[in-house]
């Protein structure tokens, strides 16, 4: 009965596991860019000119670091409403589509309405949120009237969105753009007017849309309310035992529901950012067909690496948005480009082994302390 | 069958026959405590051995150095005269050791032939398993269906699965660990039946480790007395009678109730401490004409009133599996009903609506804590506040610092052993574990206690205190619904006790009127 705590919360082992988790990240990212490095010399290329093409195009170049900034916002918002759905104990892996109806959304509503400059901006970030709450909200009613696991409707309804948003681009009624604004094009949306743009100030000669502080403010948000309010709290005690969330008056159809909104929410708020932030990487303020441009799965890789944890999805989302900007200088050194993607894989892995191997660790030390006890 | 216990020839034994099993000098330690300290027994053939011990008296190590899940830092074992290495329980299989453990390890949607093949190697052969089956619950009367799925067996019938599992591969030394803890007085008579069965018509050696006197009294031919890691007494069960075995047990004069009553000791003229009559408690809880259904059109139970007063503790006796759960579950929001009503006071609780039950004021100690009770990865602090955050919570915002500090002082108060508040729940033992959910669930003021085998796994001590903290509780207004599988449990703290069969009460009394054998009776479905 006198058995003390086995968490490993001595005082003299935080310095130990720190230097530990470092060691392991640090071994395993080498890994991966020494894997990387073999790869691009079989292939036929040389590795020096190909990681000093990646890192000049993602932060080296002039006006390089605010492009991979631009890059990161939508990145990190898919990744903080996964993290939110995920601590709800569901699986959302619908982003993708989510982006694209809510960009749709945006760009229908935020062209019919069309108020004065600022107040128009908002309009068509929160018709994102709209856009994309209410498509996962679909997946949402098939999970909670229907029990449809939520992981196969929001992924298939990545598919139906794809199709929606090629609908809509294809009719003038909809989002297809006036004869005269789209020239010879016939699948381009109306482009967002000048004063209905997220601002861009240029700082120290970068420049990126200030969605990026939304997205930065956004995601400490999300850890605080997931830490410390009562719904993050009883979102959390859903994902964790619905059980007991169930006795205690967390009922799973309204906050299962709300995560998933939320969730989708924020892929649709990515969505909208990326329309109406521009930048070289998200096109000119219009929608074209293939516009998500896997903004919503890179974001759940995201996440993923970010254990989901809200504020880790901040540095994680920086390393994917500078694979993504490095990747187009990649191209100039004559190696196949997509040995970014193949990096961006292996990084991936990379990143997830430290924990997978920690958790390993951590338990073989419970079980050895519990068996010095009983 | 029944004479079997008297007939079996236990002074018979010709000379002095070799041990079948002999522990020498077995010792094992786990850190500074020593489970085992040079345990020296020997088991024979043919014979029912008891090992009688409390919880943590190293009973259960014993066994498992035996069956290979401990390896011992010294001593050996031998078997059939030979010194032994038993490194897993492969090892121990193949020396034909089989065991019967406490805790069923079945898989719910598997067939019973199924479960019985599982950790087979090679290719499967249903047809044989299943004829397999067929031969062993003929050769000892354990009548099961194969094709049975597991999940919808009672626990009797779960027990029977374990012990063919066990028999299938003909061990000649068979241990049980605490058997009979979710058996009916019948059916635990019906699996000692076939414990003598198996050891004379086979000369098995059978090993029954136990914590209740009276079953070790009547199923044993002799007893061996563990207490902290020591052998302290080893008596010819003709020689034995309960209080001698409480003593050695305890080491010393068992004189309190509840400890009496962890024991098995209450006996029927034991008399109660103060009697109020019920008629004069105002009704705190009131279920009336319940009725609900589990998967697969289960009936969990079946037109089924209660009232609780104030202040009073009233007791559900019965055999686990009848019901009990549901009406724990029923309480805990967790099941909703086809029919009948729960009020608090005068007020319908809905009982479709999640957490409502919680609202209104019953607190519930949960039979799995694990399931309903705690969040396991979240820390002890948050686990104190699951159920109703808004004493620490302005606006939806929690005060970390005030609810860490209201933490550290429930864990003072409750003297829960921990790391801290912030320690993750997942890190603290069972006992202490429960205590969280017993500060929490009392904390809140509640009107209704429902405490569901709430001493399970405990050891002496610990009951105590968890049942002191309920008789407290009822002391302070508290309308209590104290649900067990232990008779003298419910005999030691009830005011009332009522029996439950097949998701309805079939009987109800006060504790003055209540005998073992009558309880007994109804818990086995007896019309009273």
């Amino acid at each position: 009965m006198t058995e003390a705590a086995a968490a490993p919360t001595d005082q003299q082992t935080k310095g130990g596991r720190l230097t530990e988790w470092l060691m392991l990240y640090a071994g395993s990212v080498a890994a991966a860019l020494f894997l990387t490095a073999v790869l691009v010399e079989t292939t036929g290329g040389e590795w020096r000119p190909v990681m000093s093409a990646l890192l000049d195009g993602s932060l080296r170049r002039p006006g390089r670091w605010g492009e991979t900034l631009g890059t990161m916002a939508p990145l990190l918002l898919v990744a903080l409403g996964t993290v939110i759905s995920s601590k709800a104990g569901l699986i959302n892996i619908g982003q993708e589509g989510q982006l694209a109806i809510g960009a749709a959304f945006a760009a229908y509503f935020g062209l019919l309405i069309g108020g004065p400059g600022p107040i128009n901006v908002v309009i068509v970030l929160i018709f994102g949120v709209v856009g994309g709450a209410f498509w996962a909200g679909i997946a949402g009613i098939l999970r909670f009237r229907r029990s449809v696991p939520e992981v196969l409707s929001t992924l298939l309804m990545v598919t139906i969105a794809s199709q929606a948003v090629a609908y809509a681009l294809g009719k003038p009624w909809l989002l297809l753009a006036s004869e005269a604004n789209r020239g010879n094009r016939n699948q381009v949306s109306e482009q967002l007017g000048a004063d209905n743009r997220i601002p861009r100030p240029d700082i120290f000669g970068n420049e990126f849309p200030i969605s990026v502080y939304m997205a930065l403010i956004l995601a400490v948000a999300v850890a605080f309310a997931l830490k410390s309010t009562t719904w993050g709290f009883r979102l959390r005690m859903l994902g964790q035992n619905p059980t007991a969330a169930r006795r205690v008056g967390v009922s799973q159809g309204r906050y299962g529901m709300a995560a998933l909104m939320v969730s989708g929410g924020f892929a649709g708020l990515a969505g909208a950012a990326m329309l109406a932030g521009g930048g070289f990487a998200f096109g000119n303020y219009q929608i074209v067909p293939g516009f998500s441009g896997n903004v919503g799965w890179t974001g759940l890789l995201v996440a993923l690496v970010a254990s989901n944890r809200a504020v880790a999805a901040i540095p994680a989302a920086f390393v994917f948005a500078s694979l993504r900007t490095g990747s187009g200088f990649v191209a100039s050194t004559g190696v196949e480009s997509k040995i970014t993607d193949v990096m961006q894989g292996l990084l991936v892995l990379a990143l997830l082994i430290p924990p997978a191997v920690m958790f390993i660790r951590d338990r073989r030390r419970a079980r050895a302390a519990t068996m010095a006890r009983t | 069958m029944t004479q079997g216990l008297g007939s079996t020839g236990v002074g018979e034994s010709t000379g002095s026959p070799a041990p079948k099993v002999e522990f020498s000098g077995i010792t094992k330690r786990f850190g500074a405590v020593v489970a085992c300290d040079a345990v020296d027994l020997s088991f024979f053939s043919g014979k029912v051995h008891g090992i009688l011990g409390e919880n943590g008296a190293g009973k259960s190590t014993l066994m498992k150095v035996l069956i290979g899940l401990v390896l011992p830092d010294g001593g050996s074992i031998s078997i059939d005269g030979t010194i032994q290495r038993i490194h897993d329980p492969l090892d121990a299989a193949r020396l034909g050791v089989g065991m019967v453990h406490q805790h069923f390890s079945l898989v719910d949607p598997l067939s019973v032939w199924e479960n019985v093949a599982l950790g087979d190697a090679g290719r499967l052969d249903p047809e044989a398993v299943r004829a397999r089956v067929g031969e062993i619950s003929d050769q000892y009367g354990l009548h099961i269906d194969p094709n049975a799925r597991v999940g919808d067996l009672t626990a009797g019938l779960r027990q029977r699965v374990e012990i063919i599992k066990c028999l299938r591969r003909d061990p000649s030394i068979v241990v049980f660990d605490e058997p009979t803890s979710v058996l009916t007085p019948d059916e635990s008579a019906q699996l000692f039946d076939t414990l003598r069965n198996a050891v004379a018509a086979e000369g098995r050696t059978v090993v029954l480790v136990s914590h209740k006197l009276d079953e070790v009294l009547s199923a044993t031919d002799d007893i061996t007395i563990m207490r902290q890691g020591r052998v302290v007494e080893r008596m010819n069960t003709v020689d034995a009678d309960a209080a001698t075995l409480a003593r050695a047990m305890v080491g010393r004069e068992v004189s309190l109730r509840s400890e009496a009553g962890a024991l098995g000791l209450i006996t029927d003229d034991d008399s109660v401490d103060v009697e109020v009559d019920s008629a004069e408690r105002d009704t705190t809880l009131s279920l009336t004409g319940l009725r609900a259904t589990g998967p697969g059109g289960v009936t969990l139970l079946d037109d089924l009133s209660l009232d609780v007063g104030a202040g009073e503790v009233l007791g559900i006796a019965g055999v686990e599996g009848n019901g009990q759960r549901a009406l724990a579950d029923l309480l805990s929001s967790l099941v909703p009903l086809t029919a009948g009503s729960v009020r608090v006071g005068n007020t319908v609780i809905d009982h479709t609506k999640p957490g409502a039950m919680a609202r209104a004021g019953i607190a519930v100690i949960p039979e799995d804590r694990h399931d309903s009770g705690v969040v396991l990865d979240m820390t002890v602090t948050e686990n104190l506040f699951l159920v109703d955050q808004s004493s620490v919570a302005n606006r939806g915002i929690i005060d970390m610092r005030a609810a860490r500090d209201h933490a550290s002082q429930v864990i003072l108060d409750f003297d829960i052993q921990c790391s801290g508040p912030d320690a993750p729940m997942w890190s603290l033992s069972g006992g202490n574990q429960q205590r969280v959910v017993l500060a929490r669930e009392l904390s809140n003021n509640p009107k209704v206690l429902v405490a569901a085998q709430p001493t399970r796994g405990l050891d002496v001590g610990a009951i105590e205190y968890m049942t002191d903290r309920i008789r407290h509780a009822a002391a302070d207004g508290v309308a209590v619904l104290l649900i067990s599988s232990e008779l003298e449990e419910i005999l030691d703290v009830s005011d009332r006790i009522a029996v439950m069969h097949r998701g309805r009460i079939v009987g109800l009394m006060s504790r003055a009127e209540a005998t073992r054998e009558q309880l007994g009776l109804l818990m086995g479905g007896a019309v009273a």
